[in-house]
């Protein structure tokens, strides 16, 4: 089914849950890097939920909130409190989390995406659970489960939308810019493991038959989220045409099957009981915190693509400000080389070899200095287009492969060229004689076959000019 | 025998004590009353008891430690199963500070589990009985605390702590001085919590002096503690007998109604000789005083429900074989089996108040009279220095009475104590006087409040009080 052409209408508000890159926790002084860390060695009293530890604000983490929120245009709360959400699960220390219920932080804001608004309801902080590592085959077969409090009390910061996004492709969309936008703010790290999560509500309106809203609960992941909302939203339709009725309920994203299951219907309502939370006081922001967080904001990436738009294309702006370090790079070396050149070779073929490999610019170590030498380099003309591409598909890997401008210089020397070209026809009778007799492709091939030799050097078109005269 | 810390300490400075025949002698007696009375859960080990620095500003002053409040690598079970072997991995502020003053522990006191009672009926391990007469109660939930400062004729005092009362009412039923300090003046880090926004680390001793001793040594800013206050450390022992002059006590109408008639005839005889000394008591009105117990223990049930949840066998407490089970059923089966009926009355209670649907009718409501309660302190303390009330409506009850109290009685004999904690101010119970029951002469205590942070203000005045009153501690042995 396409959604896009079957009438049907959809709402989708998301929750997302983002890690905050403070360096110690919530409310301890424990360290939140527990990626990659042995299990329960960044613990403590307080994260471990010890009787007789109390908690205590880090103040970082509403700095960071705070940024955020006002990067989604909210209005921040001059008194606000947390509260605690009761419930039992062997990945909470205390059977409750700290949270925010009735006051969050900050409330009321937006995002504009392609000019339209999606509503922002609330941002607020909360802890994170204890990480659950099921030991054996999978979750559901799992025999026993292992529990890491390394992860337990690492800030996160909730951001609520209201139901505005109308359709998966919308909603990953969104999410994408939520991510790329709360880099920029040095708030959060998307390439850590675990630093988003998403629970996505989603109704669907097909004539006038309509489905109660249904919470998918726990998407990691933009294409995930699409998806799972894809799936969703299909069997949603698909059951209203059956003439079924949609429940409210939560159901749980498979991401290796790509279906969503029930987990619980409404009847089974988490019942949270919230309480103030007594240990800690009210939490007071003053005006002045807020603005000197204000004026401290970077430009965020839907500022910088309008800048960049103005004389670059929008495509290569939006490419090259989808990553943070890669739209910093972009912007030092147009002050040294062409700035349309640059958005080609940063924006289209640097970003290509980037996301084949699954990297991110900062994952690989090609300093400011090694992108203006080598746009230069290309800028003068010294090396190919060809032989660009293939340094920088070494230069990912190796910073020492800059060299290769020297070693791949552009071959203009007719006669060297000739040389090549000599060697390439006596190996290839046959294509001679195809092209001989009208045969076009023969011309490329053979084309093909100088440039191979000469690992791409070649200048292209003397190398055409030189072939041309010889088999002519 | 008056054996007050101050003339201890006095002694000691000038090197009249041989500390290892006096840490002896005091271990022994300890023992024996404890084996006779049942005051410790815990009593610690002579070596560790007696290897206390003879120096400033204790010299080794013996200090017993409610068991809930943790010590480290001490045995901490806040009187319940489920903590029956718990063992905390590190010292509550207080405990730090009275450690660095030098002071000895001679152990762990008896207390209801979690600080849920008023008799210390409800501990998993032992009930204290009264010294003054072994058939009653000492009262709760500091009942070890109070009664062991009561019974041993040497001296010591006591950490306490108090939700609702629990300093108060044993400090009343035991004929001993009990101070609980304003909400946040002692960090509670380390203090296994009943009800977070309620609980108060206070302390029990022979005299005013005792207490005042101690609050100087524990009361301190602490940033482990969110709602610790940043007062500045200092000596409450040194203008103590720096009486204010003309002290105006205000006696709410509602504290001295449905009292005991020797509860009200010991009173009103004290505060006569009180008016006699010059101080001026005038009734006045707390109207709000009858919602405060429900208000009270809505609020602190609430709290304990999610207090308690912690306390499910994973990683602390009482634990049992794993079997082929899931989380929830293992939790319950902890929790059956680790929880007394008065912890699970009160987890179900509390949840009950915060569930949605009654949230706002219980919870949020009892938030909003405990502000009005708070209110109605404050306009009265600008007009006068102290409220004078009656500590307990009743005589300590004897434990065949206490066993037929509905859970509802047995809550209503925190009327008086449970405004007071709701408002978080400073409050002291000192003996006031005696009456006699089924021919056992027993201690009347009395209430003194002031406003908040005015604790120097409030043991002057009890101190005053002290001296009008005039007398003579602890029962006949």
């Amino acid at each position: 089914m396409d959604l896009r052409h079957s009438g049907i209408k959809i709402k989708i508000g998301l929750e997302i849950h983002a890690a905050l890159l403070t360096s110690s926790k919530l409310f301890c002084r424990c360290s939140t890097r527990w990626q990659g860390r042995e299990p329960n060695t960044l613990t403590c009293p307080v994260c471990l939920g010890m009787p007789g530890s109390k908690p205590v604000l880090n103040e970082k983490a509403v700095e960071y909130a705070i940024r955020i929120a006002l990067a989604l245009n909210c209005k921040i709360a001059r008194e606000c409190f947390f509260s605690r959400k009761s419930y039992f699960y062997p990945d909470m220390a205390k059977n409750f989390q700290i949270t925010q219920y009735e006051i969050p932080i900050a409330s009321n804001g937006y995002v504009e995406l392609d000019g339209k608004k999606i509503r922002i309801k609330r941002v607020h902080l909360e802890e994170d659970p204890a990480r659950l590592v099921h030991v054996g085959p999978s979750v559901a077969e799992a025999k026993y489960v292992l529990i890491d409090y390394n992860r337990s009390g690492v800030p996160l910061c909730e951001i609520v939308t209201e139901p505005d996004l109308t359709s998966p492709r919308e909603a990953r969309e969104f999410l994408q810019r939520l991510a790329n936008t709360l880099e920029y703010l040095d708030v959060y790290d998307s390439s850590l493991e675990g630093s988003m999560r998403v629970d996505a509500n989603i109704s669907i309106q097909k004539g006038s038959m309509a489905s109660e809203r249904v919470e998918i609960k726990n998407i990691s992941g933009f294409k995930e989220l699409e998806e799972a909302l894809t799936f969703e939203a299909i069997r949603q339709a698909n059951a209203l045409e059956r003439g079924e009725k949609i429940p409210r309920e939560t159901r749980g994203y498979d991401s290796n099957a790509r279906v969503t299951y029930s987990l619980r219907g409404k009847e089974l309502e988490e019942e949270y009981g919230y309480i103030f939370e007594p240990d800690l006081p009210k939490l007071r922001i003053e005006k002045s915190f807020v603005e000197r967080i204000k004026r401290s904001l970077p430009e965020l990436p839907h500022q910088k693509m309008e800048r960049l738009s103005k004389f670059i294309n929008k495509e290569l702006a939006k490419s090259i400000v989808s990553d943070k370090d890669l739209a910093l790079a972009y912007e030092r070396v147009i002050k040294h080389v062409d700035k349309k050149l640059a958005a080609v070779w940063l924006g289209n073929v640097l970003k290509k070899i980037l996301n084949y490999n699954n990297l991110r610019f900062k994952d690989v170590c090609i300093t400011h200095e090694q992108l203006v030498r080598f746009l230069k380099a290309l800028e003068k003309g010294e090396i190919t287009k060809h032989a660009g591409e293939q340094i920088l598909r070494e230069l990912i890997r190796d910073s020492s492969a800059i060299e290769k401008i020297v070693e791949m210089k552009r071959i203009s020397d007719e006669n060297l060229i000739k040389n090549v070209a000599v060697k390439v026809l006596e190996a290839n009778p046959k294509a001679v004689l195809d092209y001989k007799s009208g045969k076009r492709e023969a011309f490329e091939f053979l084309i093909g076959c100088v440039m191979r030799e000469t690992k791409g050097r070649a200048d292209p078109k003397k190398a055409r000019e030189v072939l041309k005269r010889m088999l002519d | 025998m008056r054996a007050d810390a101050r003339a201890y300490l006095e002694r000691a400075k000038n090197g009249e004590i041989d500390f290892a025949e006096f840490a002896r002698k005091f271990y022994e007696k300890a023992k024996k009353l404890n084996e006779r009375y049942g005051f410790f859960i815990t009593l610690n080990d002579f070596e560790r008891f007696a290897s206390v620095k003879f120096e400033e500003p204790l010299f080794g002053l013996p200090v017993s430690i409610k068991d809930n409040i943790c010590t480290k690598d001490m045995r901490t079970t806040a009187g319940s199963n489920i903590l029956r072997d718990y063992v905390p991995p590190f010292d509550a502020t207080c405990v730090e500070k009275i450690k660095e003053a030098n002071a000895s522990i001679i152990g762990k006191t008896a207390m209801d589990e979690f600080g849920f009672g008023s008799f210390t009926t409800n501990c998993a391990f032992v009930t204290p009985k009264n010294p003054w007469d072994e058939s009653r109660t000492c009262g709760g939930s500091s009942g070890g605390a109070a009664g062991f400062v009561a019974a041993m004729d040497m001296p010591t005092v006591a950490l306490a702590e108090s939700t609702g009362g629990s300093i108060s009412c044993p400090a009343s039923f035991c004929g001993v001085v009990g101070l609980t300090p304003t909400y946040g003046l002692v960090s509670r880090w380390g203090l296994i919590d009943y009800a977070c926004s309620l609980d108060k680390i206070g302390c029990i001793g022979k005299s005013v002096y005792d207490v005042a001793l101690v609050l100087s040594i524990i009361a301190c800013h602490d940033e482990r503690d969110s709602t610790s206050l940043n007062v500045r450390q200092r000596d409450y022992t040194k203008h103590l007998d720096e009486a204010p002059r003309k002290i105006k006590a205000a006696i709410p109408k509602e504290y001295t109604e449905n009292l005991n008639p020797k509860v009200e005839r010991a009173f009103w005889d004290a505060v006569d000789k009180l008016e006699r000394e010059g101080f001026s008591c005038r009734k006045v009105s707390l109207p709000h005083t009858k919602y405060a117990l429900a208000s009270y223990y809505i609020i602190a049930c609430s709290e304990a429900s999610t207090n308690l949840a912690k306390f499910c066998g994973i990683r602390y407490g009482l634990e049992l074989e794993f079997s082929e089970e899931n989380f929830e059923r293992y939790f319950s089966r902890v929790r059956s089996e680790g929880f007394g009926e008065e912890a699970k009355r009160r987890i179900i209670l509390g949840t009950f108040a915060r569930m949605a649907g009654y949230r706002n009718k219980y919870y949020l409501k009892a938030m909003r009279i405990r502000t009005l309660i708070i209110n109605e302190f404050k306009r009265v303390m600008k007009n006068f220095d102290c409220i004078l009330s009656p500590t307990m409506p009743i005589l300590p009850p004897r434990f065949e009475e206490i066993e037929k109290l509905s859970p509802l009685e047995a809550y209503r004999c925190d009327v008086l104590t449970t405004p007071v904690n709701l408002a978080g101010l400073p409050h002291l119970s000192l003996p006031c006087g005696f009456a006699t029951e089924h021919g056992s002469k027993l201690p009347v205590g009395m209430h003194v409040i002031c406003d908040h942070l005015e604790e120097e203000k409030l043991l002057k005045i009890s101190r005053s009080i002290e001296k009008i009153l005039g007398w003579e501690y602890g029962p006949e042995a």
